[in-house]
């Protein structure tokens, strides 16, 4: 069943079908079955079902495009612990962006311009900060706090 | 898309994270959450409210070490 209105999923196709270019790779992780029990931190996963809804809708809006792979974190022993995340990467490339919890609200505008600009490429960060960038030695990692606003 | 998201696009060494802070409220303690949008770079340096490009980028690589210009409104990670 879909999270998005259907009002709101006819405009994903429209907006997808004129901005994606190469495929773009979505992957949620999460704790099926959990629902939304209550349980203690770390065990259940009140949003993933939520989550998993969202993410099956934007995939549908340009399945050409878009690709999802849902993946089970219960057995443990994998590099997402934390659930629901959402990644979203190129095809075959390890993706080094994410959501952690529902993106919802701003944040879901803000999942939707990634994948465009995944498949596009199209980071239009200025010369200077490209600059700065490729200064970077070292790995870094940007943990951006927010709320759904 | 945010400029952190963007920063990551651009960069192979570069990675984002956006956490939803009232889901995860154990980590937001453990980050010094109080208000949002909250930037913490390498779990170290932190600083709070959205800043231009420039000025974001400029403060993240300063946070990372690898830049020379100080962060505007940096502060300890848990701070």
């Amino acid at each position: 069943m879909s999270i998005l209105t259907d009002r709101l999923r006819e405009q994903l196709k429209e907006r997808f079908a004129e901005r994606l270019r190469g495929p773009v790779q979505l992957t949620l992780f999460t704790r099926p079955g959990s629902g939304r029990l209550i349980l203690p931190s770390g065990l259940g996963c009140p949003t993933c079902e939520d989550a998993k809804r969202m993410a099956e809708d934007l995939a549908a809006a340009a399945p050409e495009r878009v690709q999802l792979q849902v993946v089970d974190v219960s057995g443990g022993g994998g590099e997402v612990t934390e659930v629901p995340t959402l990644t979203v990467g190129v095809p075959g490339e390890r993706s080094r962006i994410r959501w952690q919890g529902l993106p919802a609200g701003f944040e879901f505008a803000t999942v939707v311009d990634a994948i465009e600009r995944v498949s596009t490429g199209a980071h239009e960060l200025s010369p200077d900060s490209l600059q700065r960038l490729a200064a970077v030695r070292d790995p870094v990692e940007i943990m951006v706090f927010a709320t759904p606003g | 898309m945010s400029l952190a998201n963007r920063m990551a696009l651009a960069s192979p060494l570069i990675s984002s994270v956006t956490i939803e802070a009232e889901e995860f409220p154990e980590l937001s303690r453990a980050f010094g959450v109080q208000g949002v949008p909250r930037t913490v770079v390498n779990r170290r340096g932190a600083f709070v409210g959205a800043l231009p490009e420039a000025q974001f980028v400029g403060a993240v690589l300063q946070l990372a070490g690898a830049a020379s210009e100080p962060p505007q409104g940096g502060s300890g990670a848990s701070g």
